[in-house]
């Protein structure tokens, strides 16, 4: 039953990467309605570990990477609905499926430990996914900006010019992904602030170590900077197009090692 | 005597634009074109394609001297001696009829190979002709194939893609950076012929304001009048090019007007708003550097052509694909013109058997008078029943035959074995509506 979703991602992003290729319209409709099987199986099995477990599976990186992915595989068809636009589709579902690998050979929900029993644990995590959810779009947005742009310019103009949408709409669209995941990461921040403050006299040693000084929330600090000074750039400093493709692309690196790797090897106070 | 399928005429492949000039049938109208056609009495279906590259008449006909009547049509229509214009024609038949109107429908017999008006115009000439009552089941199937071969090779192959002409590979680039271009201020500097052409392309994008610099201030004001511009002075220029998206020179100048130093001074205001510069000057106006400069696009006009020059070469390595369409849209057409052709032999077995069922039924009928009505019906009845279950196999099998010569085999040797008459043209499905008797 876990394995059903990512054998849709991974039919899905096989199609994807068929539309890109041929441009045939009909491929594209069977990618979409891979991703969207593939969402809605993902979704019965979160439903059927929320029965399970008595609450969201959220607990632990391996919980969370699955709810990443089902919510960027949402958000991207939500993209992909209303701009008509399948290019990027290739792109989100090798993310859908690489990152869905992890959470398909181990989905042993994990029971809730007593200090994670309060909704602001809920929607801190939830606020972050979905931060990191519009982040990698905005990744994926400023890659194809960057290799376009770079055919463009370069007078060579192959296989991404042909293919993708241009130049403006890309860098809007990246702009208003970074605006929407930088609103949820403030948020999600915020709610983990509060949140560890109340937490703080706990026993539990994960309690202990929320601060600065852990990696997981140092990252997660140098990335709210980060995207905040890419909203900034954009703003007042008129900061679109290569650069800001470049700061969406390098940031969505950073989420992600502080997602996979900070997550489950270096993290004092985030190992659920 | 079966219906034949015939196309002559001649395009840009056969005859030089002088004869194509003369060779017209849109001149007068193709309707009269058709009715001309339809007065020679050779044709039971016909349909004239007329474009500035071609005159084609395609017709189902039973005879099959309706080939020399179409060239004397030809030559009589158009007032020319028939040895002027013979050499220029072409004749297909068959299922080669197919293929051609195909080909053509699919714009790989255009001048630039997979321009997409062509279908069009092939729905024009059908419709026309359709519209007149001049086509019936033959020419109605042949040319909804061909719309449907056309469109099939437009979504399966890349060869209506890339723009195949200068001012369209610009066209295609701008919208590639910019998207919309309805918001776009435009900045042409120079007055001549190609800042003329250029302009009058990019008004008809829509764009939202065009500026003209000019050395000479008439020139810019004749030429802002022509498209709809603005005139700037020569002295305003550097203002114009902070305010523009898209940069135009089209100068006589000798030498480069615009060093990268004057795009970079006119860039940094802007902060990181695109801006694509089209330099279709010889020698450029703008200094190639300048194309160094972070969100600055500068494309001469050796850059547009070694596009338009990939383009074509793209479409040229799609054509393989968009004959194997062809090729099987062809075969399917010819193997229902096939099915066709077999039709007068199934018609005349049908009635001769028929009309052996009624000559006995007529001879048997001092006998059955004696019998009540119903049963006299039912005689009909299963008579009737048996003669259709005979011939149910047989009527399939030759229906089925994709193979010319079995199917002449077949044909022959049912007329032979049943003794069958010579049967009339096939009349089946929908009526085939015949020109001589139209009201």
């Amino acid at each position: 039953m876990r394995l059903v979703p990512l054998l849709f991602y991974a039919a899905a992003a096989a199609a994807y990467a068929g539309h890109f290729a041929w441009r045939d319209a009909r491929v594209g409709r069977l990618a979409t309605a891979l991703l969207g099987g593939g969402l809605l199986a993902h979704t019965f099995l979160i439903g059927v570990q929320t029965v399970q477990a008595g609450h969201a599976p959220l607990v632990g990186t391996t919980a969370a990477i699955s709810a990443f992915v089902w919510l960027l595989g949402l958000a991207y068809l939500y993209v992909e609905l209303t701009s008509d636009e399948r290019s990027m589709g290739v792109f989100v579902a090798v993310l859908l499926v690489g990152l869905g690998i992890i959470p398909a050979l181990d989905s042993e929900v994990s029971r809730r430990p007593p200090v994670l029993q309060s909704p602001l644990f809920t929607i801190h995590v939830m606020a972050m996914l979905f931060a990191y959810a519009s982040f990698a779009l905005a990744g994926v947005l400023g890659l194809t900006y960057v290799l376009m742009f770079n055919e463009i310019k370069a007078k060579h103009l192959g296989f991404f010019y042909t293919r993708l949408p241009s130049l403006r709409v890309l860098d809007v669209m990246n702009g208003r992904a970074v605006a929407v995941g930088w609103v949820f990461l403030t948020a999600g921040v915020l709610v983990g602030g509060i949140w560890a403050t109340q937490v703080q006299n706990s026993p539990d040693p994960r309690a202990q170590a929320m601060s600065l000084g852990d990696p997981k929330i140092l990252v997660a600090v140098i990335c709210w900077v980060l995207y905040s000074f890419a909203l900034y750039a954009r703003r007042a400093i008129g900061w679109s197009g290569r650069r800001a493709a470049w700061l969406s692309a390098i940031g969505f690196v950073v989420v992600l090692l502080n997602f996979v790797p900070v997550g489950y090897f270096f993290t004092r106070s985030h190992n659920f | 005597m079966t219906m034949r399928l015939f196309a002559v005429g001649l395009s840009h492949r056969t005859a030089p634009i002088e004869l194509r000039e003369r060779v017209d049938f849109a001149r007068a109208g193709v309707p009269a074109a058709l009715e001309g056609l339809a007065a020679r009495n050779v044709a039971r279906e016909l349909a004239v394609l007329s474009t500035c590259n071609r005159a084609e008449v395609y017709v189902a006909a039973d005879a099959d001297h309706a080939v020399e009547e179409l060239f004397a049509f030809f030559a009589d229509y158009h007032g020319l001696p028939a040895a002027e214009i013979a050499p220029h024609l072409y004749v297909h038949h068959g299922a080669d009829v197919a293929r051609h109107l195909f080909r053509v429908a699919a714009g790989l017999d255009s001048l630039v190979v997979g321009e997409p008006q062509i279908l069009g115009q092939v729905k024009a000439a059908y419709t026309l002709a359709s519209d007149a009552r001049f086509t019936g089941t033959v020419l109605n199937r042949l040319f909804h194939v061909a719309f449907a071969a056309g469109k099939r090779v437009r979504a399966e192959t890349g060869l209506g893609e890339g723009a195949v002409s200068v001012s369209y590979a610009a066209i295609a680039l701008a919208k590639k950076i910019f998207g919309d271009l309805s918001g776009l201020r435009v900045l042409i500097v120079g007055s001549g012929e190609m800042a003329k052409l250029t302009g009058t392309h990019l008004r008809a994008q829509k764009v939202r304001e065009i500026t003209i610099a000019s050395r000479t201030r008439e020139a810019a004001e004749r030429l802002a009048a022509q498209v709809g511009a603005e005139v700037v002075d020569w002295t305003g220029m550097p203002g114009a090019i902070e305010r523009a998206d898209i940069l135009v020179t089209a100068t006589g100048a000798p030498s480069a007007i615009l060093s990268r130093a004057d795009i970079a001074r006119a860039m940094k205001p802007r902060r990181e708003r695109a801006l694509f510069i089209i330099d279709i000057a010889v020698p450029r106006d703008v200094e190639p550097d300048a194309g160094a400069i972070e969100e600055v696009f500068l494309y001469n006009i050796d850059d547009l052509q070694g596009i338009v020059k990939e383009n074509l070469a793209r479409r040229t390595a799609e054509l393989d694909r968009a004959d194997a369409i062809i090729a099987a849209e062809t075969a399917k057409f010819a193997a229902w013109l096939q099915s066709r052709e077999i039709i007068p032999t199934v018609v005349a077995l049908r009635e001769r058997f028929e009309s052996i069922r009624r000559a006995e039924l007529q001879r048997l009928q001092p006998k059955l008078s004696s019998l009540p009505p119903e049963a006299q019906e039912q005689v009909d009845y299963i008579t009737r029943l048996i003669v259709q279950k005979l011939l149910l196999a047989p009527t399939e099998q030759l229906k089925a035959v994709s193979d010319n010569s079995l199917a002449a085999t077949y044909s022959d040797a049912l007329n032979r074995l049943f003794s069958l008459p010579s049967p009339e043209p096939a009349e089946d499905g929908e009526p085939a509506t015949d020109p001589r008797t139209r009201s």
